[in-house]
């Protein structure tokens, strides 16, 4: 019991900062990025090749993974979305195009079998007869700091301000003098970061191999159609169900089965509340 | 040279085109009412101005022009615009709003803040309400706060006063007045009916299915009957 407790939260802060990206990009952008899941792919993979092959610190692996994703985002905003102007469909097969590209291009570099991602930090913490791997604490808790910032950052910069009037309402954005395609860029990089930075904590509880961008992605279309055009705090509490229900039926049905339910949970409230259960526009 | 001067511009909607070749000129500290029916191209106009349609002709500020340029330079050069439906951001408060306005101008927020609440104490009072609750006659003085924000030296209203009651329309044409009168602001307006504008704007140009089809003061336009009947209710 006190081990689901513990799992949950932390597994579900981390799905928060995951799914955060994909919201930002859905609520700024309006469009899907199906590629969303290639930034964690490519951010793990980055870390992998720096901290565990070269041996650079896990902090600069870190950073070097945020970097990589920011920049994905911006060559995705620059050459794909942009110059598809504003035709939804068209961004989302490509975004799906694009990842399916990527997932060949880690096996050509890297190969087709999977990875072990060494512990971020080493060493476990037992508590009651609960476990918790440091490595799942550190992502938890950094999952947190990141998602604070970024809420600060939206909340009270004039560049997250003018994030927020982009995505509820653009022409309204325009005429106040913002220029949206900077706000986009914006937005672009740093759902790279988040997802990049996502990819490394998730490897680090399973592994690394070239198709994991997959279920992230489904995590993330979860918190997006559960909650609605995701705000930060619409997408933490979805994070949070989807994060408990996945531990809760790996743990006391089927490890194979989790994430079963949530593509149930998708279905489910597409068939039920089709505009999600928090849904209103803003971030 | 006049301060704004707009220049044979002509708009277009996809294939449809909403302008023909509309002139218009202001000078500094001016008011100017455009008035025209339903679908006569108010907003068009002001729309083009702002850079938000495709347009041919040209439009000047002080000599330069703004065609190209991009609508969020053309706020940056001091044109703020108010516009029909106000595109407010729902989910933010007040506060905000006025904000995001201040987007390109922000050494002076604390200036036009004061500005904005001295000319409508109810956006001070009402600072931290979702302008997604407020009445009609709030969001258009967010609308106009927001617009304000961005300091303008020009000012676009579209239709300022629509399903408003008297008392707000009042405020709101009071407003105006101290903009033009205690900041110089130029200030275009547009109306349906030319009562509201008229009794604040210096010169009215008639707008009829995208042509001007007449222009000058009150008094000149009052001498035409038709244009009387159609517009000034008399
Ligand atoms: N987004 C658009 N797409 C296509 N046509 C448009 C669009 N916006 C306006 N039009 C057309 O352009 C013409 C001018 O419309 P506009 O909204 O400028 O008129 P208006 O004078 O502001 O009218 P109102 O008093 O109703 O606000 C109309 O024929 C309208 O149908
Ligand atoms: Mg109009």
């Amino acid at each position: 019991m006190l081990q689901i407790l513990i799992q949950g939260f932390l597994l579900s802060g981390l799905y928060a900062l995951i799914a955060m990206g994909f919201t930002l990009i859905f609520s700024v952008g309006r469009v899907l990025d199906l590629a969303y899941g290639a930034y964690l792919l490519i951010g793990g993979y980055t870390y992998f090749h720096f901290s565990q092959t070269l041996g650079f610190p896990a902090a600069a692996g870190l950073a070097l993974a945020a970097v990589v994703g920011c920049a994905m985002g911006l060559a995705k905003f620059r050459l794909i979305v942009k110059p598809l102007g504003g035709g939804h469909v068209a961004v989302e097969i490509s975004t799906l195009i694009l990842a399916v590209v990527l997932q060949a291009g880690v096996v050509l570099v890297f190969g087709d079998s999977s990875k072990i991602l060494l512990p971020i930090v080493p060493g476990v913490e037992r508590l009651e007869g609960a476990t918790v791997p440091y490595s799942n604490l550190l992502a938890a808790v950094a999952s947190w700091i990141i998602l604070l910032g970024l809420y600060c950052f939206v909340r009270f910069t004039h560049t997250g301000r003018a994030m927020q009037a982009v995505s509820m309402d653009a022409r309204g954005a325009v005429i106040s003098g913002i220029d949206s395609d900077r706000i986009n860029a914006i937005t672009w990089m740093i759902s790279g970061a988040l997802g990049a930075l996502g990819g490394v904590f998730f490897a680090s509880y399973t592994q690394l191999y070239p198709g994991m961008w997959v279920a992230p992605l489904i995590i993330s279309v979860a918190v997006v159609i559960v909650g609605g055009i995701g705000s930060i705090i619409g997408t933490l509490v979805v994070a949070h169900i989807v994060g408990f229900m996945e531990i809760t039926v790996s743990a006391l049905i089927a490890p194979e089965l989790r994430g079963v339910v949530t593509m149930l949970l998708i279905i489910g409230v597409l068939v039920l509340r089709p505009r999600g259960l928090f849904g209103r526009e803003e971030i | 040279m006049a301060y704004l001067e707009i220049d044979g511009l002509s708009a277009f909607y996809g294939r449809a085109q909403a302008l023909f070749g509309v002139s218009l000129e202001a000078d500094q500290g001016d008011i100017i009412a455009v008035i025209g029916a339903n679908g006569a191209g108010k907003s068009t106009l002001f729309d083009s101005v702002m850079g938000l349609t495709r347009t041919q002709g040209d439009v000047r500020l002080e000599g330069e022009s703004l065609i190209g340029m991009g609508t969020s330079t053309i706020v940056r050069r001091g044109v703020g615009y108010a516009p029909e439906r106000f595109n407010l951001f729902p989910y933010m408060t007040v506060r905000d709003n006025l904000l995001v306005g201040a987007y390109t101008a922000r050494e002076d927020i604390q200036n036009n803040l004061e500005m904005v609440h001295a000319l409508f104490p109810r956006l001070k009072e009402r600072e931290g309400q979702e302008t997604s609750t407020q009445s009609g006659g709030e969001r258009q003085m967010v609308s106009l706060g927001r617009a304000l924000m961005t300091s303008p030296r020009l000012l676009f209203v579209d239709e300022p006063t629509i399903g408003l009651a008297p008392r707000v329309c009042n405020e709101i044409a009071e407003a105006l007045r101290r903009l033009r009168g205690e900041f110089g602001l130029t200030i275009l307006i547009a109306e349906q009916n030319a009562n509201f504008a008229l009794s604040l704007s210096d010169r009215i140009y008639v707008l009829e299915s995208g042509r001007v089809t007449a222009q000058g003061t009150h008094d000149e336009l009052s001498d035409d009957e038709t244009l009387a009947a159609a517009y000034f209710g008399h």
